[in-house]
């Protein structure tokens, strides 16, 4: 596998990144770390002329502020910077966890917190080399007409397999995008869609700028991941909880949210109505665990069996919530 | 002073690698680095079906062709075959393909980018025709894909007379049926040569490789040459397994296909994907025991009827189902044995060599087996092993009388002390009977390897090594076994210099180039210490003979003697060599048609223990502990011997828990490294390494072989660890997590 030619332009200020954007229009796509970008780029499912690398902007690369009044991570630190620095490991514990369970030492080098946050969706039948995926005539997502996990569909189902995007939708936190049209913000929530070829409410040519963690005020989160091994797996099964919890120990607000099964963040409204206006009990827990359970409906797309997806949801469900008792 | 005098011996010490420097700071030169002027960018075009007929091949648009080397099988200059065992494996299908991954066309370019998009615009049209993808199916004879019965390859041993057995009312009879799984070697270094080809300068090829001479041996039928119009190099390579056992031949007689009609050199490296779709896998396997065994706990007999999946060509089936048979009835006395052995075909890739070539997949069975028949007899695991463990005198299942000192009673002691099994096993079968979600579990297995070639095949290999000393002195140890990642360089000098009373400096190991080294043998077989290594030891005692012989050395000599000796005889006679070629050692006897009698010159012993836990909610097993002891003769190296053993233990347990090849349409699914999963450095326990050194007197400074040994233990100990941590005696492997929970979900709350 090669990569397939393409101009690479590494711009210093954001003014000129979009504006190279702009210009390179569809064509276009920006890079950060490149480990999920390049590998895509070799095996012909992303196949950009003109690569924007938002290596060398130095707006991208700062983490400021601190737990009282939150804190701003610009979308190209990388994970591992993320992970040491003081700031989010004592105010933000939770997020640095996270991305410690995304794949290897080497690739957090590398990889950041954008490219985590923007990760193409993933799917058996789609994550494999351009002569595999011939080998079955392509998919809807790329280059062909059906969806082999549920042929008869419209849809795309690849699933979101980011591991800091279920914490950080559950945490509240933010995100701003950039164009040349100018920038907005919104949650991260919003930036998911349910579609796993147009899986981002992002327009194309916006830039991820940074991700703004929401202050502390009593809450804390948590986030449980499924995988085979102890390094290297993307998600199969991603359990972000927060919680707010008063003085007395009741739950006053909770978020739970599921990756990777399907092709947004799954949030579970059950579990949270489950779990909010008393203290956290087994009873509640187990109705919350049950409520994801029968939420969770993973389709045959990455490894292992999804009866085996499935069930664990509720015992992953629990280990977060136990957590945070 | 010489420095060797003072060093009492460089065997049994870890002395630094010979090529270790040079990998370590990127000097070494593997073949990816190798560029020649004018070279090109050779591809291969695949089969797209299991199975078919080839109607029409089509050149698509867009594409140069005028600029590109294409090569068919018409252009093929001498024979379409890939020289082995058999000849039925074509190197480019002509008219029917037998599997998804067959090689049809192959395309060469300056521009690499253009080579790949051209090889997408090649399209094969071929009508398919009805595959068959499993054992039984082929077994079944649903469609002949291969000969006229499906069969590559059988054997049929026996000892004493099983059937008179089975009737006897003194007898317990106990049946199981096992299967394991194909296996891909993940060396580092994908496959890759480099080819220079003309009917002026013959054929040359550069490449990752275990086995020099059987590329050479394969490039003379291609190209019908003569042998020495070929020549075959090794470059430094990043491990094999068995994976560069055959597979080389094929893809250098690509490049060199592609060298010969474009004249100028070709490259090809196959990427991961290729690698692990198109290239040999280990043999999947099926299993069925037949067992008798008397009450107090003696076997009586057993009948085995071992099967593995060849794929689509013979390859090296034949010997890879042979070393399976031997080891199929493992290191037990049993006076009747009936072994029924089967190498059958599918529409798969071929599978082909991987460490251990057949004895892990019944090895597997068989240590299966045992447990089950000592639950049956109510009798431990440990203490029906120890009735049964064969002893010094007493005949193997080919009837090999063992000759060696054996005690695999010890070993099992030494095993159970080191790793605490008796009490681990009574602690966690207390502990396992609590409210607990996660449960432990310890076992075991026990087993042997037999070093060499099996049966006669050392003594038609007759490998030849040589020893050649320069003129300051240094010696130069020429043979064509490969330094592949495992050590071959550095023991060989350690040998050597032992032989000699040398300064391991003083010795080196050249380059395995067929051009200028003798044939000494593939490297396999565990055969590369002990045989090879043996005939590197009188190869470079012949040199001392020699200058002993001229009156030009003493009985005990310095460095600087044995230096002043070697110049004055070069200077006198030329270049100093010495060759040595492999005999039997005496008493070895086999008779191929019976299958009966000395399978190997030596087997190492081993007991491995292996403790799990098992997790009842995510169904996860995990290898927490691991202990293996080994009876392997003479350690040479020590750190590389554990090495060996810590390696061939981590690919037992992704063999075991983690590595399953995803078949579709005989096409491997999850060729790839982030679905094909191999067990990381967080998933593989502490592996505590033991070596009993009992010298064997017919290997080198008494060792004997070691590399596959390590492979054939895990996975059964892993197994009987999951038994005792989940009451469920599983017979399959890869075991994953699914399977865990189809067998274990009723247990949950
Ligand atoms: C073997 C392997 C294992 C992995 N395991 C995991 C895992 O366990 N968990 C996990 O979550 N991920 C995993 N990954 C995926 C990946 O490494 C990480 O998600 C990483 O954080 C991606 O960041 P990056 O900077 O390398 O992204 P890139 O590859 O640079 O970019 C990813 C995407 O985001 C876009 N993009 C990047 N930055 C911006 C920006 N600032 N503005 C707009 N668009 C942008 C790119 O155009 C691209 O579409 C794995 C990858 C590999 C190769
Ligand atoms: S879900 Fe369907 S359309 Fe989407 S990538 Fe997988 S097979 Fe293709």
């Amino acid at each position: 596998m090669r990569l397939p030619k393409f101009a690479y332009l590494a711009p210093r200020t954001v003014a000129d990144a979009v504006k190279m954007m702009g210009d390179a229009g569809w064509e276009g796509q920006f890079v950060a770390g490149g480990t999920d970008l390049y590998p895509n780029m070799k095996r012909r499912q992303q196949t950009p002329k003109t690569v924007i690398s938002v290596a060398r902007l130095a707006e991208l690369n700062e983490i400021s502020g601190d737990g009282k009044s939150g804190v701003r991570v610009g979308a190209g630190v990388s994970l591992t910077d993320l992970i040491e620095h003081p700031v989010i490991v004592r105010d933000y514990p939770s997020v640095a966890a996270a991305a410690r369970t995304i794949s290897t030492p080497v690739l957090r080098n590398m990889g950041t917190v954008g490219g985590n946050l923007l990760l193409d969706t993933r799917c058996n039948y789609y994550d494999q080399n351009y002569e595999w995926r011939r080998g079955i005539n392509f998919c809807l997502k790329k280059d062909g007409d059906v969806c082999w996990v549920a042929p008869g569909s419209q849809k795309c189902w690849a699933v979101q397999s980011a591991d800091l995007v279920p914490l950080m939708v559950a945490i509240g936190a933010r995100v701003r995008l950039v164009s040349t049209l100018g920038e907005r913000v919104i949650d991260a929530a919003a930036l998911y869609r349910d579609d796993g070829i147009n899986y981002l409410h992002k327009r194309h040519d916006e830039l991820l700028a940074d991700v703004q963690l929401p202050a502390l005020n009593g809450w804390r989160a948590t986030y449980k991941k499924l995988r085979r091994r102890g390094a290297f797996d993307f998600p199969v099964l991603g359990v972000a909880v927060r919680l707010d919890v008063e003085r007395g120990g009741a739950v006053r607000a909770a978020k739970v949210i599921l990756g990777g099964i399907a092709p947004a963040p799954v949030e579970v409204p059950d579990a949270e109505a489950a779990l909010v206006g008393g203290s956290l009990d087994d009873e509640r827990m187990r109705r919350a665990a049950e409520a994801c359970y029968v939420k969770a409906r993973p389709l045959d797309n990455t490894d292992f069996v999804m009866n085996w997806r499935k069930q664990m949801t509720k015992p992953y469900v629990l280990r977060a919530l136990e957590e945070l008792r | 002073m010489s420095e060797a005098r003072q060093q009492s011996s460089i065997v049994g010490r870890p002395v630094p690698r010979k090529e270790g420097r040079a990998k370590v700071t990127g000097a070494a030169r593997y073949v990816d680095d190798l560029t020649l002027p004018g070279m090109i960018y050779g591809a291969t075009v695949r089969s797209t079906v299991a199975r078919g007929r080839i109607k029409n091949i089509t050149f698509g648009e867009g594409v140069p062709w005028d600029e590109l080397t294409v090569v068919t099988a018409r252009d093929i200059p001498g024979a379409n075959a890939v020289a082995l065992i058999l000849l039925d494996q074509p190197y480019l299908a002509s008219e029917f393909v037998n599997h998804p991954e067959e090689p049809i066309v192959l395309l060469a370019h300056p521009d690499k980018h253009l080579v790949e998009r051209a090889r997408r615009a090649v399209l094969v049209e071929i009508e398919p025709l009805p595959p068959v993808f499993t054992i039984e199916e082929s077994a079944a004879k649903k469609e002949i894909v291969w000969g006229e019965d499906n069969t590559f390859k059988s054997y049929l041993v026996e000892k004493g007379n099983v059937d008179e057995v089975w009737s006897r009312d003194d007898v317990l009879i106990v049946e199981g049926e096992y299967r394991t799984g194909a296996q891909e070697q993940l060396y580092i270094e994908t496959n890759g040569v480099v080819a220079v080809a003309n009917a002026d300068e013959g054929v040359t090829v550069w490449g990752s490789m275990q086995c020099p001479y059987y590329v050479h041996k394969a490039l003379i039928k291609l190209f019908d040459l003569p042998e020495e119009k070929i020549r075959v190099i090794q470059t430094e390579t990043g491990g094999g397994f068995g994976g560069k056992e055959e597979y080389p031949s094929m893809i250098a007689g690509h490049a060199a296909l592609l060298a010969w009609k474009s004249g100028q050199p070709v490259k090809i490296i196959y990427d991961r994907a290729e690698d692990m779709a198109a290239t040999t896998k280990r043999h999947p396997s099926l299993t069925r025991h037949r067992t008798a065994v008397t009450r107090d706990g003696k076997l009586a007999a057993q009948e085995i009827e071992f099967t593995v999946d060849g794929g689509a060509y013979a390859t090296l089936s034949a010997v890879v189902l042979s070393r399976g048979t031997i080891h199929a009835a493992g290191p037990y006395y049993c006076p009747n044995v009936r072994i029924n052995a089967r190498a059958v075909a599918t529409n798969a890739p071929p599978h082909g060599a991987f460490r251990g070539f057949g004895a892990p997949q019944s090895i597997f069975a068989l240590e299966r087996q045992m447990d089950k028949v000592a639950r049956a007899l109510d009798l431990s695991a440990e203490e029906f092993r120890r009735r049964n463990f064969i002893r010094e005198g007493e005949t193997t299942a080919t009837e090999q009388i063992i000759r060696e000192k054996v005690d695999m009673a010890g070993l099992l002691a030494r095993a159970f002390e080191l790793s605490g099994y008796e009490e681990k096993r009574g602690r966690f079968a207390r502990e396992n009977a609590g409210r607990g979600k996660v449960k432990r579990g310890i076992g075991f297995a026990t087993f042997m390897h037999g070093a060499g070639f099996t049966g006669s095949g050392e003594v038609f290999l007759q490998s030849i090594v040589g020893c050649e000393a320069s003129s300051d002195g240094r010696v130069h140890i020429l043979a064509a076994s490969t330094e592949i990642g495992q050590g071959t360089n550095t023991i060989f000098a350690q040998i050597a210099a032992e032989a000699l009373k040398l300064d391991y400096d003083m010795v080196e190991v050249s380059r395995p180039d067929t051009a200028s080294v003798p044939n000494s043998g593939p490297t396999v077989a565990s055969r590369t210490c002990m045989i090879v290594g043996k005939l590197v030891e009188s190869a470079a005692l012949g040199l001392r003979q020699t200058l002993q012989g001229a009156g030009l050395l003493a009985e005990v000599y310095t460095a600087d003697e044995w230096r002043e000796a070697c110049r004055r005889h070069t200077e006198r006679h030329g270049a100093l060599k010495s060759f040595s070629q492999y005999k039997a050692p005496p008493d070895v006897v086999w008779d191929d048609g019976k299958y009966r009698g000395d399978a190997y010159g030596a087997f190492a012993w081993a007991v491995y223990v292996a403790e799990v836990s098992v997790d009842l909610v995510t169904y996860d097993a995990r290898v927490e502990d691991f202990v293996a002891v080994q009876e392997v003769g003479r350690v040479i190296h020590p750190v590389l011997a554990a090495g060996q053993i810590e390696g061939g233990v981590a690919q037992g347990v992704g063999y075991a828990l983690y590595e399953r090849v995803a078949w579709r349409e005989g096409r491997m699914a999850n060729s790839q490294m982030t679905n094909y999963i191999m067990p990381t450095a967080l998933d593989v326990p502490p592996i505590r390494v033991h070596f009993e050194e009992t010298p064997y007197p017919y290997g080198p400074a008494g060792a004997k072989g070691i590399g596959e040994l390590p492979m054939d233990g895990p996975a059964p100990a892993i197994l009987s660890a999951v038994e005792q941590a989940t009451g469920v005696a599983f017979t399959h492997i890869p075991l994953m997590p699914e399977d865990l929970m189809k067998e274990l979900g009723d247990a949950r709350d």
